[in-house]
Order: C-alpha cells, then sequence, then structure tokens
C-alpha cells in the first residue's frame, strides 16, 4: 500500500471543474476522488486558492465594476 | 415586540459563568461569604437554576436527590441536568452523595441578602452626607455622560486604529486600558502601533453589555499577574453591581485591591470619583447595570451624539439609512457597508458584496452583522415582520458561504491496499481513532488526518513485520 | 429565551378579622409572620432580575390600596441606605410594611361594630388596572421607544377570607379582562377552606391554586408554586386542580347554585325559574316556566338538599319580577352594589351551607344547566 502527503480539498463541483481546468496548465492534482473531493499537493495550496479567487472575481457581476 | 424567529436568540450562558466554574472551592467560597456577591452571581444564573436554588434555600436539611428531580417534567430532564451540573461546578449545590443541599455559606450569605440583616457591609458602605462646603456628588447625567464619553473613547480608539486615515487621531484611553486591549487580543501590535485584531472587529459589533464583561473577564484574568485577590476583584465588582446610580459610597471599608482597582475603574468609566485622592466614589449606570440586561449606556433621543437605540433602517435594495451623528456608530457601520454620504445627522450607504468580503476577512461572521442591524433597528423598522428584508439577510449569508466554497485538511491518501482485507482493517482501526476524513470502498482508498498518520503508520509497520 | 422581566403583581388579603382567626387556629399564623415570609417571597422575585417589576395592593375591609409598586420610585434619598442591605429590598420591606400599619391603624378607629367584606375584587382590579397601564405604555427609562416592554405579566392573590358570594360577577368580569390582558392569575388560600371563585380564576387564566395545608411552610410553598415565571412552569411540575369547583353564583339572590337557570338570551344565571330575564327582559314562555316550577317542586324534596331560599314560596318569582319593573335594564347592577344589604336577607356567611352541598358528589362542570332533565331523577 501507499500513504501519499497531500491536501484534501472539499468544495462544490463547479468549484472542482475549475479546478480540474487549472490542473491542465499547472497540474497539481493528485488524486481526483470524487464530485466533492479533489487531493492536491501539499505546497500548492496558496496558489490554488488564489487562482480561484480571481476566477470566481471575474464571474461575479459588480454594480460598480 | 415581535421577535423575529430569523435571527437565533439562542439564550447564551453569561460569560463570566465558566471563568467561574475554573475557580477552586476554596476561591469560590471565600466570595459566597458576601451577600451581595451571591445575589450578583445568583442573577447570572439561568431561570432554571435560580428555581432551584431558591427552592432549596429556605430548607434545612438536605433532600435526596430523586425528590427534586420529580419536580420537573420528563421532557426538560437534560434541562434540568444541565442545571444541577452548572451549580454543582460553581460549588454552589455539590452533587455526588445522593443528597442535595445548597453550599452552607452561600445558603448563610443568600439567605441574608434575601431577608436583610448581617454586618458584611457588602452592599457598600454610603458617604456620608456632605457638609456645607458647596460640593455635591454627581447626579445621574454627570455620571452617564461621564460613562459614555470613557467607553467611546477605548471603542473609537479601537475602530479607529483600523483605518490608516492617520490624520484625525481620537484621543487615546490611558495606558492601563490600552494595555488590557492588547492582552486581551483585541488588539495587536503591528510596527510599534496598536492595530485592531479580528477579535477586535467581532468584538465591536457585541452589544455593550457583552463588550464589558468581555473587558472585565480579560481583567479578571489579569488579576494574579497584577498579584491582586481575585476574591476581592470580583467582590467589588458584584458590589457595583448591586449599588445604587446616584449615590455616593465611601471608600473606607475597600481593600488594598479594591482601592487599586478604582483607577482601572475609573478609567473604564464604571465608577466616578470627583477627584483621583476623593475618598468617596460613584457607580455609573455601566456597572450597576451589570448583572441586568438593561442597557448599561444611557440611551438619548434627543438630537445629542449619544448612542441611540436604534437608528439603522435597511432597505431591500441593500440601501442602509443610519440616523446618527456619533463618529463611532459610523465607523462601526463603516466595518461592514459602503459609506455614500453624510449629512449632520444621517449617513446613507450600502451593503455591497465588496463591503462586506472585507468585514468578512477582517473575521466578522455574516450572523455578527445581521445582529448588529436587528439590535440597531429603527423604531420604524419594528413594524416590519421580518424586520430586517429577508434578501439582505440571506445575500449577506450567501456572501459568507461564497469565501467558504473550498474547505482544506492536510492528510494523507491511503492507496493501493494490498487486498480488501488489508483495506478495511487499516481503515477499521483509523475509524476507531476517528482520523478519517473520506473514504471509498470501490477505489479502496481513505484520507486520513495529518495528526492521524504516524499512527497508521505504525500499525501498518507492526502488521507487515508481525 | 427567558431573559426578560416579569410583572408580578400580589394581592394580599389583610381582612383583621380573618387575620385575628388565623392567628389563633390551632395552626397559627400571625399576620407578622404572614409579612416576614411573603417579604422573602417578594425580594426573591425583585432578586431573580434586575428587570423584574413588583406591585403589591391590600384588600382592606372597604377599601383596596396599592401599598408599593417597584416602577413609582421613591426618591433614592428618601430612605436610608444601610451597608448591609440591598437598596432596592430595603426600599419594598420598608413601604410594604409601613403602608400596611398606616392603614390597619386607620382602620381601628372608624370599623369596630361589624364586619365589612375585603375589597378583595376591588384589589384585584386595581391590579389589573395596573397591568394594563405598564404594558400599555412604554417606560421612559427603557431605551426602545414606541414599543411596549415585555413584562409577562401575572397576579398572585393571597387570601385568608371565604367567598363572598356578592362578589361573584365582579371576580368573573375581573377574570375576564385577565384573560384578555393575558395575564395568569394565581391564587393562594392561606387561612380558611377552599374559595370556588378563585378557583375558577386561577383555571381560567392558566394560573394555579393552592390550599395551603402546612401554614409553617408558607414561604416555601410560595417559592416553590408561584414564583417560578410562566415560562419555566411549563418544564416544572407546579401544582394543578384536578378538581375545580365550577359552581356559579346565581345573579338574583348572590347564592352559589348547583343547579341554576339559565337565560337562553344573554346566559345570566338564576336560582330560580322567572318569567322575565332581569338583566335582558326575556319574557320566557309561560309553559316552560310551569313545566321548569313543576319539576323543580318534586326534585328538590328527592335530594333533601336545602334550597338557598325556601322552596315553593311564591316569593322568589316575585322578586324576579320587582327587580325587572323597578329599574328593567340595571337590575343586574343596582343589586351587585347594594351586595351587603341584600347579603343580609339570607343567612350570614352564605357560603357555608353550600359547601356541605359541594360534597353532594354532583359532576362540577356540569353543575348549571336549565335542562333538568339532564338530572337522573329528572324524567
Amino acid at each position: 500500500m501507499k500513504a501519499i502527503k497531500g491536501i484534501l480539498m472539499t468544495c462544490d463541483p463547479a468549484v472542482k471543474q475549475i479546478l480540474l481546468f487549472f490542473n491542465e496548465d499547472h497540474s497539481f492534482i493528485i488524486e481526483d476522488l470524487d464530485d466533492y473531493h479533489v487531493v492536491i499537493r501539499a505546497d500548492e495550496e496558496r496558489k490554488v486558492r488564489s487562482m480561484l479567487e480571481a476566477k470566481l472575481e471575474s464571474n461575479t457581476y459588480s454594480l460598480e465594476g | 415586540m415581535a421577535v423575529d424567529d430569523t435571527v437565533p436568540q439562542v439564550k447564551k450562558e453569561h460569560v463570566l459563568l465558566p471563568f467561574l466554574q475554573t475557580l477552586n472551592q476554596t476561591t469560590l467560597t471565600s466570595l459566597y461569604k458576601r451577600p451581595s456577591s451571591c445575589l450578583s452571581i445568583f442573577r447570572l444564573l439561568s431561570s432554571l437554576e435560580r428555581q432551584i436554588i431558591l427552592n432549596l434555600l429556605w430548607l434545612e436539611s438536605a433532600i435526596t436527590t430523586s425528590t427534586l428531580a420529580a419536580w420537573v417534567i420528563r421532557e426538560a430532564k437534560p434541562l434540568y441536568d444541565d442545571a444541577l451540573s452548572t451549580l454543582s461546578r460553581l460549588h454552589v449545590l455539590p452533587t455526588g452523595s445522593g443528597k442535595l443541599a445548597l453550599n452552607p455559606t452561600f445558603k448563610a450569605a443568600f439567605r441574608q441578602a434575601i431577608a436583610g440583616g448581617g454586618s458584611g457591609g457588602s452592599f457598600g458602605v454610603p458617604a456620608a452626607e456632605h457638609k456645607d462646603d458647596g460640593r455635591s456628588g454627581a447626579n445621574t447625567t454627570v455620571l452617564d455622560e461621564y460613562a459614555l464619553e470613557r467607553w467611546e473613547t477605548i471603542l473609537h480608539y479601537m475602530v479607529s486604529s483600523g483605518t490608516d486615515d492617520r490624520t484625525r487621531r481620537p484621543p487615546e484611553p490611558s495606558p492601563g486600558v490600552r494595555f488590557l486591549l492588547k492582552t486581551s487580543g483585541l488588539m495587536q501590535e503591528v510596527y510599534g502601533s496598536l492595530r485592531i485584531s479580528s477579535v477586535g472587529f467581532q468584538f465591536l459589533l457585541y452589544s455593550p453589555h457583552e463588550q464589558l464583561w468581555h473587558l472585565l473577564l480579560q481583567y479578571l484574568h489579569l488579576a494574579d499577574q497584577r498579584r491582586m485577590d481575585l476574591v476581592d476583584v470580583l467582590s467589588f465588582l458584584f458590589m457595583l453591581s448591586t449599588m445604587e446610580l446616584g449615590r455616593e459610597y465611601s471608600v473606607q471599608n475597600l481593600t488594598k485591591t479594591q482601592s487599586a482597582m478604582l483607577e482601572d475603574l475609573r478609567d473604564y468609566g464604571l465608577i466616578w470619583q470627583r477627584k483621583q485622592s476623593s475618598r468617596r466614589f460613584s457607580p455609573t449606570r455601566l456597572s450597576t447595570t451589570l448583572t441586568s440586561s438593561s442597557p448599561p449606556l444611557p440611551t438619548k433621543t434627543g438630537d445629542s451624539s449619544g448612542p441611540q437605540e436604534g437608528f439603522i433602517i435597511l432597505e431591500t435594495n441593500y440601501r442602509i439609512y443610519a440616523y446618527t451623528d456619533n463618529p463611532l456608530q459610523t465607523a462601526v457601520l463603516n466595518l461592514f457597508t459602503s459609506l455614500k454620504y453624510r449629512f449632520p445627522n444621517l449617513v446613507v450607504g450600502s451593503i455591497t458584496r465588496e463591503s462586506v468580503k472585507k468585514a468578512l476577512m477582517n473575521g466578522i461572521t455574516a450572523d455578527q452583522i445581521i445582529s448588529y442591524l436587528f439590535t440597531h433597528a429603527h423604531p420604524n423598522m419594528r413594524k416590519n415582520n421580518p424586520l430586517l428584508p429577508v434578501t439582505v439577510q440571506d445575500q449577506i449569508r450567501l456572501w459568507e458561504l461564497e469565501k467558504n466554497r473550498l474547505k482544506s485538511r492536510e492528510g494523507y491518501l491511503y492507496t493501493d491496499f494490498a487486498s480488501q482485507a488489508d483495506y478495511e482493517l487499516v481503515l477499521k482501526y483509523a475509524k476507531e481513532l476517528d482520523i478519517v476524513l473520506w473514504e471509498n470502498a470501490a477505489k479502496r482508498c481513505f484520507f486520513g488526518t495529518l495528526e492521524g498518520h504516524p499512527i497508521i503508520k505504525s500499525f501498518i509497520e507492526r502488521r507487515s513485520t508481525g | 429565551m427567558d431573559d426578560h422581566g416579569t410583572l408580578l403583581a400580589v394581592v394580599l388579603d389583610l381582612s383583621p378579622q380573618q387575620w385575628h382567626r388565623a392567628a389563633n387556629d390551632p395552626q397559627p399564623l400571625s399576620l407578622d409572620a404572614f409579612l416576614s415570609q411573603l417579604l422573602a417571597f417578594l425580594n426573591a422575585h425583585v432578586a431573580c432580575m434586575h428587570e423584574n417589576t413588583l406591585a403589591v395592593f391590600g384588600a382592606f375591609p372597604g377599601k383596596s390600596v396599592m401599598l408599593y409598586a417597584s416602577t413609582d420610585q421613591l426618591e433614592p434619598s428618601s430612605i436610608t441606605v444601610d451597608a448591609n442591605s440591598y437598596p432596592p429590598f430595603k426600599l419594598l420591606d420598608t413601604a410594604v410594611v409601613t403602608r400596611i400599619a398606616a392603614e390597619l391603624d386607620a382602620l381601628d378607629d372608624s370599623h369596630d361594630e361589624e364586619e365589612v367584606p375585603c375589597a378583595l375584587v376591588g384589589a384585584l382590579t386595581k391590579a389589573l388596572c395596573y397591568v394594563n397601564r405598564i404594558s400599555a405604555t412604554p417606560q421612559p427609562t427603557d431605551g426602545s421607544q414606541g414599543v411596549p416592554p415585555q413584562v409577562d405579566p401575572r397576579i398572585l392573590i393571597l387570601s385568608v377570607s371565604p367567598d363572598l358570594s356578592a362578589s361573584y360577577i365582579p371576580i368573573m368580569n375581573a377574570i375576564f379582562s385577565a384573560q384578555k390582558l393575558k395575564v395568569t392569575i394565581d391564587a393562594c388560600q392561606i387561612y380558611g377552606g377552599e374559595t370556588v371563585f378563585l378557583q375558577q380564576a386561577a383555571h381560567l387564566s392558566g394560573g394555579s391554586y393552592l390550599l395551603l395545608e402546612h401554614r409553617d411552610a408558607l414561604l416555601q410553598y410560595l417559592t416553590m408554586s408561584f414564583l417560578p415565571p410562566p415560562s419555566i412552569r411549563k418544564i416544572l411540575a407546579v401544582p394543578t386542580q384536578d378538581r375545580i369547583d365550577f359552581r356559579a353564583a346565581c345573579f338574583c339572590h348572590k347564592n352559589i347554585v348547583d343547579i341554576g337557570y339559565v337565560c337562553s338570551v344573554c346566559l345570566s344565571i338564576f336560582c330560580k325559574p322567572s318569567p322575565v330575564c332581569s338583566t335582558c327582559r326575556t319574557k320566557f314562555p309561560i309553559k316552560t316556566l310551569q313545566r321548569l316550577n313543576a319539576l323543580r317542586a318534586p326534585s328538590a324534596i328527592d335530594s333533601g338538599r336545602p334550597s338557598p331560599a325556601p322552596s315553593n314560596a311564591p316569593t322568589p318569582t316575585a322578586t324576579g319580577i320587582n327587580t325587572h319593573e323597578r329599574t328593567p335594564s340595571l337590575a343586574r347592577r343596582t343589586q351587585s352594589q347594594q351586595s351587603p344589604g341584600a347579603a343580609d336577607g339570607f343567612p350570614s356567611g352564605s357560603g357555608a351551607p353550600n359547601r356541605t352541598v359541594s360534597s353532594g358528589g354532583l359532576p362540577h362542570s356540569s353543575a348549571i344547566g336549565v335542562h333538568r332533565n339532564g338530572r337522573p331523577n329528572g324524567s
């Protein structure tokens, strides 16, 4: 058997699709578990989060923006 | 007033009680010697706990546990058990012997509080009438203004430390207060100056009563460090809470610790003294309402700058109209709204995604924002049911959820098990330790926490070697 | 949510005669002993929460007085504060004791000769008015303008006198206003036998009624039964009544009756059939009247119970007609005002003979009815 160190990400399917999209360029996903869970490399979390933040932000309609 | 059920009004335990429960029996018993302390602690308890105490108060002998338990209906048994264990941890009602009787010290002092008598002077020695030298004690108005000014100085100091506008700095509170704010974690030192922390932001949205106790609790935690007698500190606070507003008390019976406290309490606005060396002091509304839920700060309805109970109007289009000219309230609103216009008595702004996000980043929760809006709603808003527009409430909560779309936990993924039996054995072991975050039998793998890894590792090693 | 104060209005029955009797009972309870236990109870109520409010009303012979109200604060400087007592307790105790003493002193020289009934209803009505005032008007000290404070009002009646049958109508009216105001009425009979009216008052307003058995444990009874605010009574086993005496007093003679005649139009109760309802002036068909009178005579003899007034006498119907002819619409009110005089016409202490009747085993809830056929021996 194997034990792999990583970070378990719990999210909704939409966010997971975005993560998969990022993974095509950056490849940080260790294991795609199911619709709600992925395991990513432990040192990539900050980067993933900030990328996701920017993506979600660009998808938000803002009155002022 | 129609109680809006969209805001959960869960009856919380008073913040002081968990602290009191950490004290040992000797400390508590010497605290219970004073009738005023008993009365004040009694008031902090829940209504069922109070009733239990009163039921047992006038009994001379102990009664069996079952006798008292029979007095509560079966459905309320959990509540009753809860109440008993709280009282037991406070050492008011020792349990465990099968018989129930109040702590004798508490019983004697509390009986004295109710029925009068005794000679401990625990309710404060009133100062003698002034001689005709023209000086008179402070009246209620003076006391209220003083308390308000002190308290707002503290809050305003906290709020303004969060902004970068260094030009309009409010007056700083005394070093003692600043030290307390820092040690309590409400503010933290950043580049040599105190900045408000995320706990501090949450603190600002508390009711004044909660804020006061929060600070006093920190004060109590510091008591040991400052070599103050905890019993003296507590009993002085309790004594203040039973005193009468607008009356002057003499300092002659105070202990050394208590005399030292006068200065601190003056800084917090809890007591008023004509001058530092004065032999008498007057409690302000902040201290006389310590054990009640009446507003601890005077509320004004006129056009003066005192905080009004209700001043916020929130519309379904997220616009917020705040009828206030109080800089503190404006600053607090600014924590989660984007302010647009400012008029002499009115501030207009709106709740936006950005403004709420900023608040969430500061550690403020959606529920805190909603409950702040709820408690400060303008009287005209009170006619609405529900009081706050549902759309706005929901949206604030959705914004909070949006922030938490991604949750992460570090750990280890266990996979490639040799056999199904192997997998099940390890999984069963891990489950017993409660470290499994995710599992999938079809893929024959599971995810365990970081903390659990060494245990799993040694478990597998033992198995493979043995 | 139980963190708002409650309003407790206490109505004290302070009839000197009854207290004199209570003090000389085999199980004595003097007024002084009662007051000291009462004050401990009142202090306990105030102690429970800073927001709890309290009002005390005294019922004296022919007079009712408000003794204390926590909302009408005296000047703080008007009492001397000592370091060993909580100022509000001291204020309360002093006010109640001195007012009672003053009122009793004033009574002594005026009423010696005869027993004037205690103005319990008057005190109860004053308590209701007070509750209404407090719950209707926002308190100025309270910050929330325009919003009446939640007071959760309740009234506790501590009575030592037997039922005064003449006060049936005013008591019922008070009960109905209490229901309307959502006021709970608790009642405790400290001395003397059961009282029908207080039982009904407690039952109809959702309160509890207690006939004190051990007078020396008064404070314990008060604390356990009447101190819990309504919000936590739901989870406590507070004493409830398993048997309630639902008997009413007739409108014509103010007697407590087991079986009465009810006007089918306005529901007024009469102890005897009458051709015209004295309240709403409805004329009943002569045939019904004859039938009722016919049924009445044998059954009264059957059960062998003493009628409130001599049976078969022509007078009862006559009185009914008379009152009607004199002042048709005001008949009921004038009678109740003349109650002491009217009561004189009947054996004194009219409550006592009726009590023996109550043990006759009649189902209390169905005691009132025009349909005499409902009775077992009616057919």
